[in-house]
């Protein structure tokens, strides 16, 4: 529930932002995207084992959360800051982060 | 055997003929058509057999896996065509080897001409579907090179020809389709021996296929404009266009199809409706015409409606008549198109109202004409007069209600004097009346004459040995399925209904011919509405208007623009998706803890101010703020890994924003209230449709197998306990290298970019204050620099840390790297001034490099000693071992700290660099430039080489 | 052994890239790396048609974990095609952009490979989560790709082709999650017939089939890609219509096969899609004012009639969509190709600024009309075997709609290319080309310093450069070496139009692999 709610609010805010004129609003909307992806790619786990997953004995599998997709996420993150620090440079590169034709 | 020799002799003789034609010039033709009819010759050994009703065939496998093969099989009717075809060929070739101007090379044209009768024969051999499909749109293509090469004003007609020729064979190309899978093959024969798919609305369907790709090509109403077009090529190539190809082929078309169909009520219908329409309106704008190009143009329009109506008639009598009357129009509309080419040669007009009186100065040419307009008009004893007399008759006798013949009759009777009166024209427009202004026209020589008298003489023999004729109008009625029909063809007609037709059309044409003035007069007041020529190029002019405003839905450079189809579509398809209903399990329990609640009421307020703040800081800001509390979530989700990552990730992204932001407006563009409400339609839509989904479609299963087995497997499989770094670096490594790829090429794209495109604006930071203290950069930040300066060589011992104990603890190579980035952008913020920040030391590119280099390779060593790629290997270091998996994370961390540098130095330092390079008395303080030499000379050319080495 | 080569096709194109992002110098020795690079893929790509045919599957879990563990790489009829006929476009495209002088920009050789690792990767995984991180691999040295050449349009270009992709991957990424969530796991075998039995995953599945239909291109989400292939840099265009939509189309393929085992109750819909793509497409098409443009919207027209064979499912309908998808791979990137050279020497690819190029250009003219035959089903070259079989599938499936739509389409095509060759090989000639250009710059430019820096007879050298210049320049301004790229890929056309038996044998097989999965089961996860 809390998941789906995280993920309702955050791809709300970042659909609103990318449809906002201007490309560094875009990237902030895609920023916002990425968290939510993030969120829902770790509620695919299971919400309801929520310990690290250091195991170091069979016991521990018990509660722990599911790694798959933290391993998912971690991945994740890192291609949207790749992508996102791409797309802030080509905001502030020519002649600006306004995306309208000639207003 | 002999097939096969003739195709490909006409094949072998295309081939030479441009080197014939570079070194002959025109005088090409000859050897050319010496070529035509040996080949001609060839075929007529194989008359015989034929006749007697042995179809020789020859097949050689082309793509079995659809039955389709190549094909060739001579009947009767195939002979007809490609005696037509090569002997045409023939007589056109020696034609053109004296119409050309002498110095002109004609190689294209005559290889043109050469491909377009291979395709020609090709298409009239086929016995396959498939094949013949192959070469009909050869012969569009053809012809539409050889009508659009004749010049700039051959352009536009070429293109309506193509369009709809080709657009017409797309048709038979579906037919092709469609009887290939009704009945599994495309032999023709097969397909035609066996008429079992003419059942329920295949036979119709196929049936309308193959009218429509006739009737394009043979010029039939309503496609017949494209036909006088078509004369803006050289007239050789209006003659055999005209007489034995490409409009040949639609008629060849509906004979070879007419075994299945004759019968068929549609069939008849259209076919005899658009035959006698296009008949009779060929032959009055035939009348109307000037250009005696055109004339002859309208005439072949005119004739091949007639033979389109005899053959949709159907009957065996109807069908020797089509065959008769295909051979009769083949000779005399050759001869009457090569005689324009003699006329227009010799005279240097086609106009009608500049011709006349040549029948004393150029005896031969005129007897020459007046045999082939004589047969075309119906005349005995020419050959002309018998065709359209058994065509009279197939039309009277025709199938149906009482009053269908008598109509038919009729018509026809309308069209065939029409036809007489154009022929009149004709003729005596050249030839008869008083002589024009001109004297000195000349008689033609005789080899520019040889062909047309020819074509014109056979026409005459013909008629008069037309009894010859009679076994193979029998053969061909019998291959167009009636075999056993007999075909009575007399020189001397008995008192027959159709002798009276022939008489009366003769009668009311010298009438008409009499008459011209006033029946000019009236088909002058007679003007149709539209033009076939005006309607294709408004409905050109239509489709591109119409293009123009399909495409313009989607032309604009907004990327925002571009995104809303896609919400739209997904909230469709998950509308569809809850309206049919999807099963899902029952929720787990204990999902929602309280603090769950305060993480998620506190984002869903930062995202709110986020999405309504107007300044860029402020929002930034907020985005930090949400950034850090989805560190938190993911803390709570024990989820530590991603945690630490998601805080580092947060801070190198806000430094990165803040380097752009401050070349930016401070506030963000305004838009309209308008597209604010959508997209906050859109938005809502789209969140509604994330946590629908998130709700119904996760937290409803056990643990997954697979984790289940990572869990219990992991340390004893890869020495590591933290699950999740060894998914990264071992059992998902793939997923890894290709992430941090990513992230280099992100880092190497942001120099690629700025090669060629400079930052906006400029960097707000002012390295030259005021003169108080506190403006000054280097007092000013004494605090974070003294943090700083002993804080980043920290930060960067504690990033080797956390790579080298990732396996076992939370952290590894990218949590290493990004700890390392945050504590490079503070070395940077540390440093008095950019030319002195840490940064600019680091060589970034080839650590990028030199990173993905040792991963790749650390994965591609997993060959040699595990046996695949990315398999990990203990290394020795002497006093330990080592996995190869950390040598691998080393590598990724190497890819992330290049890539945070080389992101810092090109948007915060490189500017300011090249600002210094400028000339003197530039902004910056000239003191540092002498203070740090060391700095500037030992990076000065990375700089302007961004880091490269 | 040839099964464990399979991850080299990802890696060795990344471990060249590494490579050419330090080494510059000499140049023919970053050519050579890149030509070897991509040359070395495409005849492992042989390699891999020749081992998979008669319906082999070969698999190489990466890091040798257990099947369903591990990320596997599985190559099939399928995968072995795409690999093959991408590296050929890509070998192509990379030489025209050596002739072009496009790769003398620094990062274009070590990007195009970096791209070509990622298609390759994507073509080959056998993981839904791997093929999320291979397409953002292909994507991102994209997003570069796009704008590095320099340009106001193709900042704007790239900015919509970033945004748009970022959307669609977070879309894709939503869809793995959901997968993940609904029966976890992302393998494809294990996958196998899930969307099937669960309507759960169907939906899962759907919003990736949604994200890969934004990255091709389908109608109505289209809009994105005649506003960027237009802007790019000739070369980069040529690639981008080879290789990007393709990828997401395969990926449509192999998942509808795998996860949703052909389910007919979707079919019918998807058929629907397909024709309002092939009609919108070539509609547009008419009413474009460049070669690019009106190549671009083709392409959408194209990508309706590729995914046509999926909706038709069965293995006829795969296999002439698979057949067409390969066929148009090669007439596209040959027509861009061709495009390309025209603007690379004239500096315009308006079609009202360009005439009469027929008579001066041979060989371009011939590459450009076969290619455009080609694309609109004119025999002999490949067009009309993959419009045949398309129509073939259509009528087996009693699609009568759908075949009316692909010959409506077809002559639309014919309407739009027909606009494009009277514009710019018929009628007058409008422009001369522009030597300040494009290899002209590039070659030229020095040849004309050395003549100037002589200057003691320079007059005189000059007076006789320029009657050289004239002398030869009127016959043919596109070199022969910059029309072989696309004359190439007609001739390929040519070859697999003749020959259609043995692509056709080929794509036959693919289809069988994807109508009956069980070996790719078998071989991935040994069930």
């Amino acid at each position: 529930m809390t998941a789906a709610i995280l993920a309702g609010v955050l791809v709300a805010g970042g659909v609103y932002l990318v449809l906002q004129r201007g490309l560094i609003r875009m990237a902030f909307g895609v920023i916002l995207l990425g968290h939510a992806a993030n969120v829902v790619l770790l509620a695919a786990g299971g919400l309801y084992r929520r310990e690290a997953a250091l195991i170091d004995q069979i016991a521990a599998v018990q509660a722990a959360a599911d790694p798959l997709p933290q391993a998912f996420v971690l991945t994740a993150i890192v291609i949207t800051f790749g992508v996102t620090v791409y797309l802030v440079a080509l905001a502030g590169s020519g002649s600006g982060d306004d995306t309208e034709e000639t207003t | 055997m002999v097939l096969v020799t003739v195709f490909i002799g006409l094949a072998a003789t295309t081939a030479v003929a441009p080197l014939l034609a570079s070194r002959l010039g025109r005088a090409a033709g000859w050897p050319l058509a010496a070529a035509f009819a040996a080949l001609t010759a060839l075929t007529a050994t194989q008359a015989p057999a034929v006749l007697a009703g042995q179809a020789v065939e020859f097949s050689w496998a082309w793509i079995p896996s659809i039955d389709a093969a190549f094909r060739l099989r001579l009947d009767g009717l195939g002979l007809l065509f490609t005696v037509l075809v090569l002997g045409i060929g023939a007589l056109i070739m020696a034609y053109c080897a004296r119409y050309f101007d002498a110095k002109s090379s004609q190689s294209r044209f005559y290889t043109l001409m050469g491909i377009f009768a291979v395709a020609m024969l090709g298409l009239v051999l086929a016995d396959d579907l498939l094949l013949l499909f192959v070469f009909w749109e050869l012969t569009s293509i053809c012809s539409f090179f050889l009508i659009g090469g004749a010049g700039d004003k051959a352009v536009e007609p070429a293109r309506r020809a193509l369009v709809v020729t080709a657009g017409g064979g797309l048709a038979l190309l579906a037919a092709v389709a469609l009887l290939s899978v009704q009945t599994g093959t495309t032999q023709l024969s097969t397909i035609l021996a066996d008429p079992g798919w003419t059942e329920g609305w295949t036979g119709p369907l196929v049936a309308v296929l193959v009218i429509i790709a006739a009737i394009t090509k043979s010029g039939q109403v309503p496609f017949h404009f494209w036909l006088p077009g078509a004369m803006a090529a050289s007239t050789p190539v209006s003659a055999y266009l005209h007489a034995a190809a490409m409009v040949k082929a639609g008629i060849y078309l509906l004979m070879r199809f007419s075994p299945v169909f004759h019968d068929m009520p549609l069939w008849n219908g259209v076919l005899v409706l658009v035959g006698l329409a296009t008949a009779i309106y060929g032959a009055a704008l035939a009348l109307k015409q000037t250009d005696l190009k055109s004339l002859a143009a309208m005439s072949t329009v005119s004739q091949l409606g007639y033979l389109v109506a005899i053959i949709g008639v159907g009957t065996s009598y109807a069908l020797a008549a089509a065959a008769v009357h295909t051979l009769a129009h083949a000779l005399f509309k050759a001869s009457l198109f090569m005689m324009v080419g003699v006329v227009d040669n010799q005279t240097g007009t086609r106009d009608l109202h500049r011709l006349g009186g040549l029948r004393r100065l150029m005896p031969a040419s005129a007897v020459i004409t007046a045999l082939a307009a004589l047969s075309a008009a119906g005349v005995p004893p020419l050959l002309g007069f018998y065709s359209k007399e058994k065509m009279f008759a197939g039309f009277v006798d025709a199938d149906g209600p009482v009053w269908a013949g008598p109509l038919l009759g009729l018509l026809a009777v309308v069209a065939a004097v029409l036809t007489f009166g154009y022929c009149a024209r004709f003729w005596f427009g050249v030839f008869g009346g008083p002589l024009s202004e001109r004297t000195d026209v000349r008689e033609a020589p005789a080899p520019f004459l040889l062909a047309p008298a020819i074509t014109g003489a056979a026409g005459a023999l013909l008629g008069v040995g037309v009894v010859t004729l009679a076994p193979f109008a029998e053969r061909i009625t019998a291959d167009t399925g009636f075999p056993g029909a007999g075909v009575e063809i007399h020189l001397i007609p008995g008192l027959s209904v159709d002798l009276g037709m022939s008489v009366v059309a003769i009668a009311l044409g010298i009438l008409l011919h009499l008459r011209r003035e006033q029946a000019g007069a009236l088909l002058d007041r007679v003007r149709t509405p539209f033009t076939g020529d005006g309607v294709f190029d408004r409905a050109m002019a239509g489709f591109v208007a119409a293009g123009s405003r399909a495409g313009g839905l989607t032309r604009t450079f907004s990327p925002a623009a571009h995104l809303p189809p896609a919400i739209v579509l997904l909230g469709v398809l998950s509308a569809a998706a809850l309206w049919w209903g999807t099963p899902v399990g029952p929720l787990q329990e204990l999902l929602v803890r309280p603090t769950d609640w305060i993480v998620v009421g506190c984002v869903a307020v930062a995202v709110l101010a986020a999405v309504v703040v107007r300044t860029r800081i402020s929002a930034v800001v907020l985005l930090g703020v949400v950034g850090a509390l989805m560190g938190l979530w993911f803390l709570l989700l024990g989820a530590v890994d991603v945690a630490l990552t998601q805080l580092v990730v947060e801070v190198l992204t806000v430094v990165v924003l803040v380097l752009v932001l401050r070349r930016l407006p401070s506030r963000f563009h305004s838009t309209g209230t308008l597209r604010r409400s959508l997209a906050a339609v859109l938005a809502v839509g789209a969140g509604a449709l994330a946590a629908g989904g998130t709700l119904l479609l996760t937290n409803r299963r056990e643990l997954s197998e697979v984790s289940r087995w990572l869990m219990a497997n992991s340390k004893e499989e890869t020495g590591g306990i933290n699950v999740v770094n060894t998914i990264l670096v071992d059992f998902r490594a793939l997923d890894t290298l290709g992430e941090v790829t990513v992230v280099g090429l992100a880092a190497l794209g942001i120099l690629a970019l700025l090669r060629t495109t400079s930052l906006t604006g400029s960097a707000a930071i002012e390295l030259t204050g005021g003169t108080r203290p506190e403006d000054d950069p280097v007092d000013n930040t004494i605090v974070v620099r003294t943090v700083g300066r002993i804080m980043a060589p920290a930060i960067v011992l504690l990033s080797l840390y956390m790579l080298f104990r990732g396996h076992n603890a939370h952290g590894g190579g990218f949590i290493g790297a990004l700890v390392a980035g945050a504590g490079l952008c503070l070395a940077h913020a540390a440093a008095p001034d950019p030319r002195r920040s840490l940064v600019r030391r680091i060589p970034y590119v080839p650590v990028i490099a030199g990173g993905l280099a040792l991963a790749v390779v650390t994965g591609l060593l997993g060959y040699l000693v595990g046996g695949g790629f990315l398999t990990p290997f203990p290394i020795e270091l002497g006093f330990t071992y080592i996995s190869s998996a950390v040598v691998f994370d080393v590598g990724v961390y190497l890819i992330v700290v290049g890539a945070v540098v080389a992101a810092l130095h090109r948007l915060a330092i490189a500017e300011l660099l090249e600002d210094d390079a400028a000339p003197p008395g530039a902004a910056s303080r000239p003191a540092d430039d002498t203070q740090y030499p060391m700095v500037a000379v030992g990076s000065g050319g990375r700089d302007s080489e961004e880091g490269e080495l | 052994m040839i099964a464990t080569a399979l991850p080299l096709v990802f890696a060795a194109p990344l471990l060249a890239s590494a490579i050419l992002m330090v080494v510059h110098r000499p140049i023919w020795a970053r050519r050579a790396v890149l030509v070897g690079t991509v040359g070395a893929v495409l005849a492992y790509g042989v390699v891999l048609v020749a081992a998979t045919n008669g319906g082999t599957v070969l698999v190489a879990d990466i890091g040798l974990w257990p099947g369903g563990i591990a990320i596997p790489f599985v190559a099939d009829m399928f995968s072995a095609l795409m690999v093959t006929a991408t590296a050929l476009l890509t070998l192509v495209c990379v030489a025209f952009g050596i002739v072009a002088g496009e790769d003398e920009q620094h990062y274009f050789a070590p990007f195009v490979l970096a791209l070509y690792g990622g298609v390759a990767g994507a073509l080959l995984t056998g993981d839904l989560f791997n093929l999320f991180v291979c397409i953002e691999v292909m994507l991102l040295p994209s997003y570069v790709l796009i704008s590095m050449f320099g340009g106001e349009n193709r900042l704007k270009a790239g900015r919509i082709y970033i945004t748009y992709n970022l959307l669609a991957s977070a879309v894709f990424l939503f869809g793995v999650a959901f997968v993940y969530g609904v029966i976890g796991t992302v393998n494809f075998a294990e996958l196998a017939g899930a969307a099937k039995e669960s309507t759960a995953v169907a939906v899962a599945m759907g919003v990736v089939l949604v994200a890969l239909a934004m990255k091709s291109g389908v109608v109505p989400v289209h809009g994105w890609l005649p506003r960027t292939y237009p802007e790019t840099s000739p070369a980069i265009a040529a690639i981008f219509s080879g290789l990007h939509t393709k990828v997401g189309i395969y990926a449509i393929y192999r998942l509808y096969a795998l996860v949703y085992d052909g389910d007919e109750r979707f079919l019918g819909f998807a058929v629907l899609f397909m024709c309002l793509t092939m009609a919108f497409g070539a509609m547009s098409a008419v009413g474009e004012d460049t070669i690019r443009s009106v190549l671009a919207f083709n392409m959408v027209s194209g990508i309706g009639y590729i995914l046509l064979g999926v909706a038709l499912f069965g293995p006829l309908g795969l296999a002439a969509g698979i057949f067409y998808l390969l066929h148009h791979m090669v007439v596209k990137t040959s027509l861009f190709l061709s495009a390309g050279a025209v603007e690379v020497r004239y500096g315009t690819q308006r079609l009202d600024e360009l005439g009469g190029l027929a008579g001066r250009e041979p060989l371009l003219a011939f590459a450009f009309v076969g290619a455009a035959l080609s694309l609109i089903g004119m025999p002999p070259f490949s067009g009309f075997a993959g419009k045949f079989v398309l129509l073939q599938a259509s009528f087996a499936e009693s699609a009568y709609f759908a075949a009316f739509i692909i010959l409506a389409a077809s002559l639309l095509t014919l309407l739009s290319m027909g606009r494009v060759w009277n514009s710019v090989f018929w009628g007058p000639v409008r422009r001369e080309p522009d030597d300040t250009t494009g290899t002209a710059a590039v070659t030229g430019a020095a040849d004309t310093d050395a003549v100037v820096a002589g200057n003691g007879e320079g007059g005189a050298v000059l007076q006789k450069r320029r009657t050289h210049a004239k002398a030869t320049s009127p016959l043919t301004h596109v070199s022969p070496a910059l029309a072989a790229p696309a004359l190439v890929l007609t001739l390929v056309s040519l070859g697999i139009g003749l020959g259609a038996e043995g692509l056709l044998n080929l794509t036959q097989q693919a289809a069988a692999g994807l109508t009956d999965t069980s070996s790719y089961i078998e071989a991935v996860i040994g069930r």
